[in-house]
């Protein structure tokens, strides 16, 4: 069952085409990694998904609902809904502590629940760290936050950027095994990255060039 | 968890995690609502600091007698009543007669007054030595000490001569009503019978007092003594016919006589009284740089030694009051006595005013810019706080957080700020406001319970306000800069 579907999708800023005539289909419950070089897309395609753009031409269905569109209003209505964001970044609010900042995400969704959002912490390991500000946590400790604040809402989509741009590798592999095991649930994941080793942990890898999807490579080792 | 205590959460932690940034705006919150809190309170204030301030300028309100009325110090007390107590700084009384200095062969005005009210009502007075405290001591007027080489402690021999001028009161003009009446009239043997009269409100004779010290004492002399001759004039409405008003005292037929003319032919006392000297010690030099400096001042008790009479001229009161008040208080004492007009001494109460206005327009000026300062102190600091947080801000809305939610979450913390700054400047304000009363005005003022809620209320006004344009930015952020890998 198809949960985003991108059918002829461009983005133009004046006569840059960001994007060009582009179309994706992800399956429900599929991993998907977006690779290319910086400037083929990547951003304004994770920007679109990610319900903080529109596109010029084409049509973007999430989950049956075209997106493409939806006033801006309706848009946050809908990534507050369906879909979980991740950073390279991480972007934690800084004077709010792990578990409150895992929290300021069930706010905007519905009900702040401090025993889920431990719980939650509990599931990226961090259950002890709940008290810390962001200052006080490690760069890979901060980025399983964000992945537990991913997914407290129980998103549709996990949307990442960059994960582990920002992390060594004994982080970037604790933060794959997650979103494994995400995966293993059935949360749809949809990883940008120019990380080979990051695509390779996915079911399949879409490779952006100039705007246009180049080739789309099947990791026939997944799973084993 | 709620939604409101997790809001609250946020807003605090905000706050109380991010210190030094929210320091710098609890901080132009707190010095706005101090110095606006201090200005209100000095602005509702000030009437009554400058209102005692400008009773140093002297005595603004006079109390005179009524045209054809005379006024003396029993009926003062009843007048003052009509002023509140609080309100009134002082009354002095004042009554003027010429006094000889034979000596000298020098004659000056002499003021009866009351010591105790003189430096309330003419603060300004300024004394070398010090003011009389007992009976036969004055103050002398510069001008004269000078004339006449007196210095304190000299004594003077004054003398108030009667004098029987030709603009001297006629006795029918003279019965009027709370008049003191003096006569004489030839009795028995060529010797000279004297009377004090009093008259009450009605301008009938209130007490007699005689003294027939000439007179043959076993006969005429005795009707000084003789309480049923004495009683027959009391209530009597002047002039008095012998026979029919009044009964000839037995043996005594040409003092009687004597008496009832020396009644009838009775004048206003100062006019018609005996020549009377008495020794005084000088206890001070007065200096104004007025017309004071030609006075001798001495106590109403000597005057009355001296004239016989407890009339006064002029009673100068100091009230700490409004213009419009103080027309109140005169038009009230003029209608409430017979007797007894009051008059504003409008070269000061004028003046007052229109100090007063300017300087509460200025202190309301000052509130203004005040005001107008830290909006934009606190606007500013605010925008700096949304700009620092736009990261921030682009995650909470890629998070999912309705522009709605951004604009509570600020004006939440503004009004949070503005309430802290409430309660800080609500109390440094009212002490701002009392040092500056204490060193401006030299008077303390009064705490008013109601400046915390005010400054409380004023000040998240303020820092809502000041929120409107930062909140407007913030809104403005859009959640895709949290995406773009920086």
């Amino acid at each position: 069952m198809s949960l985003l579907e991108l059918k002829n999708v461009s983005k133009i800023y004046g006569e840059l085409k960001a994007l060009d005539n582009v179309s994706l289909h992800v399956d429900q419950g599929e991993w998907v990694a977006i690779m290319g070089p910086s400037g083929s897309g990547k951003s304004t395609m994770m920007n679109i998904i990610g319900c903080m753009d529109k596109p010029t031409k084409g049509e973007v269905l999430l989950d049956g609902v075209d997106i493409s569109k939806e006033s801006s209003k309706n848009l946050t209505d809908i990534r507050r809904d369906k879909i979980g964001l991740i950073f390279q970044q991480f972007h934690m609010v800084n004077y709010l502590t792990a578990v409150e900042n895992v929290m300021v995400s069930q706010y905007y969704h519905s009900m702040p629940d401090e025993q889920e959002a431990l719980e939650a912490l509990e599931r990226v390991g961090l259950r002890e760290r709940a008290k810390h500000l962001p200052s006080q946590l490690s760069g890979g400790e901060q980025q399983r936050v964000c992945v537990a604040r991913a997914l407290i809402n129980h998103p549709e989509l996990i949307l990442a950027d960059e994960p582990t741009g920002n992390l060594d590798e004994a982080n970037e592999n604790i933060v794959l095994d997650l979103f494994a095991q995400l995966h293993r649930e059935g949360t749809t994941l949809i990883v940008v990255t120019h990380d080979p080793e990051v695509a390779e942990a996915a079911q399949r890898t879409i490779v952006l060039e100039h705007g246009r999807i180049a080739r789309e490579v099947i990791n026939e080792n997944f799973g084993k | 968890m709620t939604k409101r205590r997790m809001f609250l959460r946020m807003i605090t932690a905000s706050l109380l995690r991010r210190r030094s940034r929210m320091m710098i705006a609890l901080l132009s919150i707190g010095i706005g609502a101090t110095i606006l809190a201090g200005l209100v309170t000095i602005y509702v204030d000030v009437p009554r600091q400058m209102g005692a301030q400008f009773r140093s300028y002297g005595a603004n309100m006079l109390l005179l007698p009524k045209e054809g009325a005379a006024l003396n110090r029993d009926q003062l007390a009843g007048v003052l009543e009509t002023i509140p107590e609080d309100e009134l700084i002082g009354a002095t009384p004042y009554r003027y007669v010429r006094l000889d200095m034979t000596s000298r062969q020098q004659s000056f005005t002499a003021a009866g007054t009351d010591f105790s009210q003189v430096p309330k009502t003419s603060p300004y007075f300024s004394i070398e030595g010090a003011y009389p405290e007992n009976t036969r001591e004055v103050l002398v007027g510069k001008n004269i000490a000078d004339n006449i080489g007196v210095k304190t402690g000299s004594t003077m021999e004054l003398t108030y001569q009667p004098t029987d001028s030709g603009e001297q009161a006629s006795p029918e003009e003279s019965r009027i009503p709370n008049a003191e009446l003096a006569g004489s009239a030839e009795g028995f043997g060529g010797g000279t019978v004297y009377v004090n009269v009093k008259l009450d409100d009605q301008a009938a004779i209130a007490s007699l007092e005689i003294d027939a010290g000439t007179q043959t004492p076993e006969y005429g002399g005795r009707a000084a003594e003789d309480d049923n001759f004495l009683k027959q004039f009391i209530g009597k409405t002047l002039p008095l016919a012998l026979g029919e008003d009044v009964d000839a005292l037995s043996g005594a037929t040409v003092t009687s006589e004597a008496v009832v003319q020396a009644v009838n032919t009775a004048r206003k006392t100062e006019k018609a009284a005996r020549p009377q000297t008495l020794n005084f010690t000088v206890t001070g030099i007065l200096t104004t740089g007025g017309e004071e400096e030609d006075y001798v001042f001495l106590s109403l008790d000597d005057m009355k030694t001296l004239t016989g009479s407890e009339q006064l001229d002029v009673v100068e009161l100091s009230v700490s009051a409004s213009a419009e008040q103080l027309e109140a208080y005169a038009a009230a004492v003029s209608d409430e006595h017979d007797t007894v007009q009051a008059r504003l001494v409008k070269r000061v109460t004028r003046s007052e005013a229109s100090v007063l206005e300017k300087l509460t327009a200025l202190v309301f000026l000052v509130t203004l810019v005040v005001l107008l300062l830290t909006m934009i102190c606190v606007s500013t600091t605010m925008m700096a706080v949304v700009s620092e947080r736009r990261r921030e801000i682009g995650l909470r809305k890629a998070l999912g957080a309705s522009d709605g939610s951004i604009r509570a979450e600020f004006l939440g913390e503004g009004l949070f700020l503005g309430l802290l700054g409430g309660i800080l400047g609500g109390i440094l304000g009212f002490v701002f406001a009392q040092v500056v009363s204490v060193n401006v005005f030299g008077s303390s003022i009064t705490f008013q319970p109601l400046l915390l809620p005010i400054t409380m209320i004023v000040s998240m006004l303020i820092a809502a306000l000041s929120c409107l344009l930062p909140i407007k930015r913030a809104v403005a952020i859009d959640p895709a800069i949290v995406l773009k890998g920086e």
